[in-house]
């Protein structure tokens, strides 16, 4: 540009230009897009949900078939084609899911995080954090096939009565998938301890173990605490991956007990894409079911993010 | 803070012991590695299933392991010891060639099956031109005003590509007085061979690269000069490919897409300012030992892997047995979806983080739009679905399953994290660089223009690749808009039905479940779709890595 351009083209934009207020106006709306994006879930739901129920069909103008608030929310029997809708199948399928996963990938992830900040090298880090990160990208139906193909046969090596759908195998793999996510927040909590703890607890003589196990979790309890509840949160709303392996039979099955991890059961999300894969007609009562469970699903994970916030906000150490 | 807590071990002092660290470590190291080892394992199984290595004779494995594997290792060791930079500068140009091939075969599925050249052509011209006019009006910009400017180019592309009145008229129901300048195009008598139009379009928008990247680091001529002999060899590939086996127009495409690029960047990194012409030579010797091995298989009549990833299966659509299934229809249907997907999201998602780091004002609504977003990341992809099925297909009454509806839920669904990474890119803009702009009394688009988004574009560009990367896996939300599970020809348009490559992969594990398509098409479809997976991926993370070292 030569001084002259530079100089009209100084004098003349000044902040309430045309050029200033359009591409103001487009950054804005981007923005609010996201704000759109949310107020339409909400509103989706909540309306498609309302057709559903008897309660409160009338107040939507639906004259149609519907179903019982009390039972969905009570009844453990899913069979759409007898009508029952009892979400309770569907959620006792989903917890299994979320305790299986969480048994595996708690553990695994709290330790990889205790030992990517506290004991890895520098350029174990650098190899072994993209290594994991791998763990969270690979697709989910990938993980479905895995789970139904490679790990189920080698799970009924050892115990023979395994299903061929069964929730053991599905919360394996979603177990696995959420690994990186518990690791990467708790790693990140735990290097936010500022090292003059560290340097205090070998001055008093601790060990490193010591040092990881009794200082720097304790101080990035809350971080932890936090990463579990995202990651769960993530559990319940994985969808392939328990499509394929968990099965397409719903029933209600008691989630602490271990045995019923060896039959299959169809979580929440598994239930929306059966839904979805069966003859359904816009408005019909299938159709609008699959809105009711999105909106239990949708209920589940935002109070599990809000208070994963919550607490990562509420419960940090100040330092 | 934590001395309470500490009272037991501090009462041990003086009985320190060894082991309890030592097994804590090897416990920690094990609990690290046990997911990678899985999935590793899992991976392992699933290739051998897709590729079979083992159905190789050993006359094969020779062939390969005397041109291909002794000769790489041995350069490669030399290379490598006489200079690590080459090396590195050798296994990055064997990337790039893989990695743009892969790329070359999307672009030519697209201008062999599913856009027509001729339109291909008219609409490059067709907006070629209208642009043209728009670089002209901006280089006079002190001349014009701003509104003046902007009314005109809207009108030179509305001109060019809907002619008058257009769709304006057709809602008043006037009838077409000027035809469009795309209209006008093709309906011109003379109609150039398909491999010409191809060339113009493909080759055009190559050349046109490897020439702005040449004068950005040598001058203007020589850029020009590079651009036109990129022109020069993608028009000639099309008369030397039938004497190779390759027709003209895929002749033209792989030569534009991928031998001309990797080639200007190796001549460049071999010849150039700081070259190093070793590191060519590895690269050499690898695609050598390789291009040898295959031409002396070939020879000799060795029969290499009955892998199921072959070319019957990329070019082929579904079938009832596995062996004739294929993945074609899955592949198109993906690249399709990805270029919508990254056209909504990439100016949605940069918008909202520019605004949101540039412009926002502190207040409630920012934090709410901002807390807003964080929980978006964390909604179920499911419920994305839901939304595309219960928006666009009922409300909208768009019909269920389309390349559009598919291509505008992932879009959503892959927004808060475009914008949340765009966010982060934006945000390690040093200050000083901002307030410098300003100070030289740059106003804050100019300033966002000039100064920002250049600064933060490797940055943005990594987050969006990591989330195309994303949106390129899901399936659930395709499930839930309708898409149809079994597609037997690539969509045209933005409006036909659409398969993806894990919805394929689903369909076949699941409602064509049998011995059959587990241990054949399944896998050779997981395998498919983590290449491409991993291609995407190694892209954005040696972007990250450039912009690490420079930044």
């Amino acid at each position: 540009m030569s001084t002259d351009e530079l100089e009209t083209d100084l004098t003349r934009q000044t902040e309430n230009s045309p050029r200033e207020l359009l591409t103001r106006t487009f950054f804005f709306l981007c923005a609010a897009l996201s704000i759109v994006t949310t107020i339409s879930i909400v509103v989706l739901l909540v309306t498609e949900a309302a057709k559903f129920f008897t309660i409160t069909a009338p107040l939507m103008g639906v004259t149609g078939e519907t179903a019982s608030l009390v039972d969905f929310l009570t009844g453990t029997t899913w069979q759409i084609n007898s009508g029952e809708f009892g979400v309770l199948a569907l959620v006792s399928a989903t917890l299994m899911i979320t305790i299986g996963s969480a048994v595996i990938a708690i553990p695994l992830g709290v330790a990889t995080a205790i030992y990517l900040s506290e004991y890895a090298s520098q350029r174990a880090r650098s190899v072994l954090k993209p290594a994991l990160e791998i763990l969270a990208g690979v697709p989910t139906v990938v993980y479905g096939f895995f789970a139904l193909i490679y790990i189920t046969p080698a799970l009924a090596t050892v115990i023979p009565q395994i299903g061929t759908f069964n929730m053991l195998s599905a919360s394996i793999v979603v177990g696995i998938m959420i690994i990186p996510m518990v690791a990467s927040i708790s790693e990140d909590a735990m290097s936010a301890v500022p090292d003059d703890l560290r340097q205090a607890g070998y001055g008093m003589g601790a060990t490193k173990f010591d040092v990881a196990t009794g200082i720097v979790v304790p101080a990035a309890l809350s971080g932890i605490f936090s990463s579990f509840i995202l990651a769960l949160s993530r559990a319940i709303g994985e969808t392939m991956a328990v499509t394929i392996a968990a099965g397409s039979r719903a029933q209600f099955l008691n989630p602490v007990n271990p045995a019923s991890f060896l039959e299959g059961s169809l979580p929440m999300t598994a239930a929306m894409v059966q839904l979805l894969l069966g003859d359904i007609t816009g408005g019909g009562l299938a159709y609008r079911s699959l809105f009711a469970i999105g909106l239990v699903l949708f209920v589940i994970t935002l109070v599990m993010n809000v208070i994963s916030d919550f607490v990562a906000q509420r419960y940090r150490e100040e330092y | 803070m934590a001395t309470e807590t500490e009272h037991g071990e501090i009462e041990g002092f003086g009985q320190v012991s060894r082991t309890v660290g030592t097994v804590f470590r090897y416990l920690l190291i094990a609990a690290t590695m046990f997911g990678i080892v899985t999935l590793a394992v899992l991976l392992v199984y699933v290739a051998n299933d897709a590729i079979r290595p083992l159905t190789a004779g050993p006359g094969w494995y020779l062939t390969y392991f005397f041109t291909l594997v002794v000769p790489t290792l041995l350069v490669g060791a030399y290379v490598r010891t006489r200079d690590r930079a080459a090396f590195s500068f050798g296994v990055f140009l064997i990337g790039l060639l893989v990695v743009s091939l892969m790329f070359s075969g999307g672009v030519g599925l697209l201008v062999v099956d599913v856009v027509p050249p001729l339109v291909a052509l008219s609409f490059a011209l067709g907006l070629a031109v209208p642009a043209a006019v728009a670089v002209v009006l901006t280089r006079n910009s002190h001349r014009i005003s701003f509104t003046t400017r902007l009314v005109a180019t809207s009108l030179a592309f509305y001109l060019s590509l809907f002619g008058l009145p257009g769709p304006i008229g057709d809602a008043a129901g006037l009838p077409q007085v000027v035809p469009s300048f795309v209209q006008f195009v093709q309906s011109i008598p003379v109609i150039p061979v398909d491999w010409m139009m191809v060339a113009a379009v493909v080759g055009g928008g190559s050349a046109a690269a490897v020439g702005a990247y040449v004068a950005g680091v040598r001058d203007a001529r020589s850029g020009l000069y590079a651009g036109l002999a990129a022109f020069a060899v993608s028009v000639a590939s099309a008369v030397v490919g039938p004497f190779v086996g390759l027709n003209p127009v895929p002749a033209v495409v792989v030569t534009a897409v991928a031998l001309v690029p990797t080639s200007t960047y190796a001549w460049r990194g071999a010849f150039g300012e700081d070259g190093t012409p070793i590191g060519l030579g590895f690269a050499a010797t690898v695609v050598g030992g390789a291009l040898v091995g295959a031409a002396a298989v070939e020879a000799f009549g060795f029969a290499g892997p009955q892998s199921w990833v072959d070319w019957q299966f990329l070019t082929s659509s579904h079938s009832g047995s596995a062996v004739d299934a294929g993945l074609y229809p899955a592949i198109g249907g993906s690249i399709l979806l990805m270029s919508t997907v990254a056209a909504l999201s990439f100016p949605l998602g940069v918008g909202a983080a520019v605004y949101l780091e540039e412009y926002a004002p502190d207040n409630a609504l920012t934090r709410f739009v901002d807390v807003n977003i964080s929980n978006l990341a964390g909604v179920p992809s499911v419920v994305y679905g839901l939304l595309g099925l219960g928006v666009f297909v009922t409300y909208l009454g768009q019909s269920a399953g389309t390349v559009l509806v598919g291509g505008a839920t992932l879009a959503l669904l892959i927004l808060p994290i475009v914008i949340i990474s765009s966010r982060e890119a934006i945000r390690s803009v040093p200050s000083d660089l901002r307030q410098a702009s300003y100070g030289m009394g740059a106003t804050r688009w100019q300033t966002v223009r000039n100064v920002v988004l250049p600064e933060a574009f490797p940055g943005i560009l990594t987050g969006t690749i990591l989330a195309l990367g994303r949106a390129i896996g899901e399936t659930a939300p395709l499930i839930m808009i309708g898409a149809p599970n079994v597609v037997f020809s690539l969509p045209t348009a933005l409006n036909s039905k659409v398969s993806a490559m894990p919805l394929q992969v689903y369909a076949w594990s699941s409602l064509f479940a049998s011995e059959d398509f587990y241990t054949k098409a399944v896998p050779a479809g997981v395998v498919v779709l983590l290449a491409v997976l991993l291609a995407m991926n190694s892209v954005a993370i040696v972007l990250r890595n450039k912009f690490e070292r420079t930044g």
